[in-house]
């Protein structure tokens, strides 16, 4: 499936339940919390890194 | 159980001629009145009870809000009980804690686990490609046993699958016996996948009877 939200960077940053979001039914970036007391990536990495999955997958399914 | 003296031709009129309860071995129930929503059991030879029951009384399900990669060993972080499209659950339900779940009562539970992944890695055949879940149980609050192993596989990135495991456990201290679950994949080489919305990975207890 085409990567669509941000979640789909996260999980690549670093392996394992490291991530969680403060209100799991809204899934926006102000409410990314780290459990893992690791960096949290900025938005814009976030942003960056969504746009970098998706440039894959369509150049991979074009 | 007491009858009133009855006249010649008379018939027995069993709200206002007898008194005190008629004994099963008599044919009757042992019993002068019964409790709402309870129902009738034997007990012995010669008396009944009411008890309760009849039905399922804790049916509950969890699951986790947000797919990662690699293992969780044990699982800790963001459960939830299923609270969309139609969800519910029955008596007081499951508790959990860091990804420990207690049960509401004793008795019999069914507990079972869903474990939804998808592959990081390519190539059939390869090492990498095994995923194993557990359901790990603990006798003392404490130190955890797999008490389920299941094992699977996925050779492809963007490939989906499904593990499930199940056991019933005989639960006779809620203090202590718990359970928690657990993934594991060779070179941490997958996604599970979690929702908010949906159940992916899940967890399901119902509770089959008093232990």
């Amino acid at each position: 499936m085409r990567p669509t939200h941000i979640e789909d960077y996260l999980v690549n940053v670093r392996k394992g339940q490291w991530f969680g979001w403060s209100d799991s039914k809204n899934k926006v970036y102000a409410n990314l919390i780290v459990h893992d007391g690791g960096s949290k990536p900025t938005e814009q990495q976030c942003t960056d890194g969504l746009k970098e999955l998706q440039d894959a997958w369509d150049a991979a399914n074009s | 159980m007491a009858l009133t003296r009855l006249g010649l031709n008379q018939s027995i009129n069993l709200a206002s001629n007898t008194t005190g309860t008629l004994g099963v071995a008599n044919g009757g129930t042992g019993l002068t009145s019964g409790t709402t929503d309870q129902f009738l059991k034997f007990t012995g030879s010669t008396t009944l009870a009411s008890a309760t029951g009849g039905g399922i009384t804790e049916a509950d399900t969890w699951r986790i809000t947000s797919q990662f990669s690699g293992d969780a060993a044990p699982i800790t972080a963001n459960w939830e009980r299923d609270d969309t499209d139609g969800n519910g659950y029955i008596g007081s339900g499951m508790s959990q804690s860091s990804g420990v779940f207690t049960f509401p009562s004793t008795g019999f539970y069914r507990v079972t686990f869903y474990h939804q992944f998808s592959g990081m890695t390519t190539g059939p055949g390869t090492s990498s490609n095994y995923v194993q879940q557990e359901i790990q149980y603990t006798a003392n609050n404490s130190s955890y046993n797999d008490a389920t192993e299941v094992w699977g596989s996925i050779f492809q990135n963007g490939a989906y699958t499904m593990t499930v495991s199940s056991k019933i456990f005989d639960i006779t201290d809620t203090s202590n016996q718990k359970v928690r679950f657990s993934t594991t994949s060779a070179d941490n080489s997958i996604y599970t996948q979690g929702n908010t919305g949906k159940n992916m990975t899940y967890a399901t207890f119902v509770k089959l009877g008093e232990t």
